[in-house]
């Protein structure tokens, strides 16, 4: 009999405060057996994995939420408190709760620590980060501490591999008592007098541990000092966020153009050994030209997001929400919006679902809405072709000229999400600010692996995307533009006469005013399934109208000829607003379960996007 | 007339998979858990539900969208 399938699992769940290493530490535990789904009924993520442990039992282990105190104000907080008393349909009750405490931060990891143990369920509690504490001078008597708390007190550090070997030794083996005391049934959030019994049992603790806070990082505080400075801090951030577009188009340039080297040398062996026909034509128009078109760009990715992941494991990114926060506020954004729509410069999905952070109905609504306006990374291959094609490789001054506009287009659509927030802050009218409340992290240096596991998920996230959806729609799209076959007497290019080219003469009635071809408006449908779609779109459209010469990954110069400067600066400024692909209108309606906000949502981007590249395109016309 | 039926091959998988893609995330769970009952009553598709469809379905029901990939692995950078 297979013991690891007749032995009893152990359901543990882990609990701490935000950024106290919870998730770190359930990495550890669990490796890489984790699998991610929804609670039942809401869309709060719930994060379970494995271990086997060494008598075969399976432990399954819980990530809760993050949450300060079991008085819940946001949906995650809820969620944590309601798993713990074992109220949730399909999450058994943790029949051990894994309390995670930083001990650099103690006090506030402590106080959630005595809420959860009146619970009644069996604890331990890990004590993350030991060895940051130490060298901060922070003095802790664990023994003292697990005799107070009446539970086992463990020291971790989750981020070094064998960290959570103390931990892990003590739960593998045990047989924990079953439930005492539990409380569930007769639960009642925290009120002011619980808030205060607590805070009174927490200074009993503290004094009987011997505790001493961290030594003040004078380096720290200095550095803090500039970089929280409502004037210093903002052009420190400034400066910061333009280095990173100056980098993306400098640093980018060598890999792109191997790349698309590589994809024209592709086309060209596969136009070479292969007979011509619907086959070849597939492979080198359809499938070279379209999806080698969005590849190109993956350099400029790797880029961004390394800058995004050093900025966020280095701490810096806390402090730009702290000072971004009153700006915010003053807009009609909750300072909890920052970090979804920082998340949206990735994708604009994370970022709505991360909202579920705010607790005001309206600020989520309103940071909902304006999510999409943040450039995401779907749009840095339309950009990039765009910018590559029409603005001219030079230096103004230090600066690099294409990432100069790069930055102008980034910073168009954080300033156009600020005024649709001030406007809908109208419409709803004034309402209590809700304050953005973090614990600024200690300043550390980017870890490597971390740094390096981060970019390989952005490069699988995208590599996967060009090899599956966008491979796929490219594939669609080539047969749309190959059929039906042109008549006999057919004058013009074959596209003309096909599916596509129908399509597109139709849609170029409605998008002539802004200055888009026919080529554009068929790009602009598959483009709406995913983004960077409509880089590959033009490039096969446009390997199309060529009659069968290569073009494969050389759509840069046929446009640079083709469009007009004021095309291509319409089409910058309606991919500022452009419409949100279809999945984040999904999303929108599942987070806001109604098809009202989607609705209303894609019809202020389309109006949005036309006007303004309406107005840009005349505006250029006139002056060029 | 073999490059034709290859062409007709892929552009008809390619047409089920963009759908497949793109098709509302409760539609695809609900074709996922009709697949998975039909499945339930023919104990040799045992391994391949447990395999194959069981994953599929853990992730239609995750977050996100089954078109984006922001959610269809553990993330495994840790917050300090």
């Amino acid at each position: 009999m297979d013991v690891a399938v007749s032995a009893p699992s152990l359901q543990l769940a882990l609990v701490g405060v935000p950024n106290c290493g919870k998730t770190a530490l359930f990495n550890r535990l669990t490796g890489s057996r984790q699998k991610v789904a929804n609670y039942p009924g809401v869309t709060v993520e719930r994060r379970e994995g494995e271990r086997v442990a060494a008598d075969g039992r399976t432990l399954r282990v819980l990530d809760l939420p993050g949450t300060y105190s079991l008085k819940p104000t946001t949906l995650d907080e809820a969620i944590t408190r309601d798993v713990l008393l074992g109220r949730v349909a399909n999450a058994p009750a943790p029949g051990l709760v894994i309390c995670v405490v930083d001990a650099v931060h103690l006090p506030i990891g402590l106080r959630l620590a005595l809420e959860v143990k009146r619970l009644g369920r069996p604890m331990v509690l890990a004590l993350n980060r030991m060895d940051v504490a130490r060298r901060r001078g922070v003095k802790i008597d664990i023994a003292r501490l697990s005799a107070e708390l009446g539970v086992p007190v463990l020291p971790t550090i989750a981020v070094k591999r064998g960290g959570a070997d103390a931990l892990i030794e003590a739960i593998e083996p045990a047989r924990w008592p079953g439930e005492r005391n539990v409380i569930a049934g007769e639960w009642r959030d925290p009120g002011t007098e619980d808030a205060e019994q607590t805070q009174a049992d927490l200074r009993g603790v503290l004094a009987a541990i011997g505790y001493t806070p961290p030594a003040d990082n004078h380096w720290a505080s200095r550095v803090d000092a500039l970089l929280l400075h409502p004037l210093g801090g903002t052009v420190v951030l400034s400066v910061v966020m333009f280095l990173i577009f100056q980098a993306v188009f400098s640093w980018a340039t060598p890999p792109m153009d191997g790349i698309k080297a590589s994809m024209a040398a592709l086309g060209g062996w596969v136009s070479g050994h292969m007979s011509a026909g619907p086959l070849s034509s597939l492979l080198v128009d359809g499938v070279i030209a379209g999806a080698g078109a969005v590849l190109v760009f993956l350099p400029q990715i790797i880029i961004l997001f390394f800058f995004i992941l050093v900025l966020e494991d280095s701490g810096y990114l806390p402090r730009a929400a702290y000072l971004l926060d009153r700006l915010m506020g003053w807009v009609g954004l909750s300072g909890r919006a920052f970090i979804p729509l920082l998340s949206s410069h990735a994708c604009a999905i994370p970022g709505i679902m991360a909202t579920r952070t705010i607790p005001s109905w309206r600020d989520r609504l309103t940071t909902i809405m304006v999510a999409p306006l943040m450039t995401c990374s779907a749009r840095l291959p339309v950009y990039g072709l765009v910018i590559a094609a029409f603005i001219p490789r030079k230096d103004v001054g230090p600066f690099n000229l294409q990432g100069l506009v790069l930055f102008s287009l980034y910073a168009a659509g954080i300033i156009s999400s600020f005024i649709v927030a001030f406007v809908l802050k109208q419409f709803a009218g004034q309402r209590r600010y809700s304050p953005l409340m973090l614990e600024l992290p200690d300043f550390q240096w980017p870890n490597a692996a971390n740094l390096l596991l981060g970019l390989w998920e952005r490069v699988r996230i995208f590599v996967t995307r060009v090899g599956g959806i966008i491979l796929a729609l490219m594939i669609v799209l080539w047969f749309l533009a190959a059929y039906p076959a042109p008549p006999p007497d057919a004058t013009g290019p074959a596209i003309q006469y096909s599916f596509a080219g129908h399509l597109g003469a139709l849609l170029q009635k409605i998008f002539a005013p802004i200055g888009f071809n026919w080529q554009i408006s068929i790009a602009l449908v598959p483009g709406l399934a995913a983004r960077e779609v409509a880089v590959g779109a033009l490039g096969t459209v446009y390997a199309m109208s060529a009659s069968g010469d290569n073009l494969s990954a050389q759509l840069e110069p046929v446009i640079a000829t083709g469009w007009s400067l004021a095309t291509a600066c319409s089409l910058l400024a309606w991919y500022v607003f452009a419409p949100q692909c279809l999945s984040t209108l999904a999303v929108v309606k599942r987070e806001t379960n109604s098809w009202r906000y989607p609705i209303i949502m894609a019809g202020y981007l389309f109006a949005l996007a036309y006007l303004a590249a309406f107005v840009t395109y005349r505006v250029v016309a006139t002056w060029s | 007339m073999l490059q034709y039926l290859l062409v007709a091959l892929i552009v008809a998988a390619a047409m089920a998979f963009s759908a497949w893609k793109l098709m509302p995330a409760r539609w695809r769970m609900r074709s996922l858990l009709a697949v998975d009952a039909w499945a339930a009553k023919h104990p040799a598709l045992l391994s391949w539900r447990e395999r194959s469809l069981k994953p599929r379905i853990t992730r239609a029901a995750g977050s996100g969208c089954d078109g984006c990939a922001s959610h269809d692995s553990p993330v495994h950078r840790s917050p300090r």
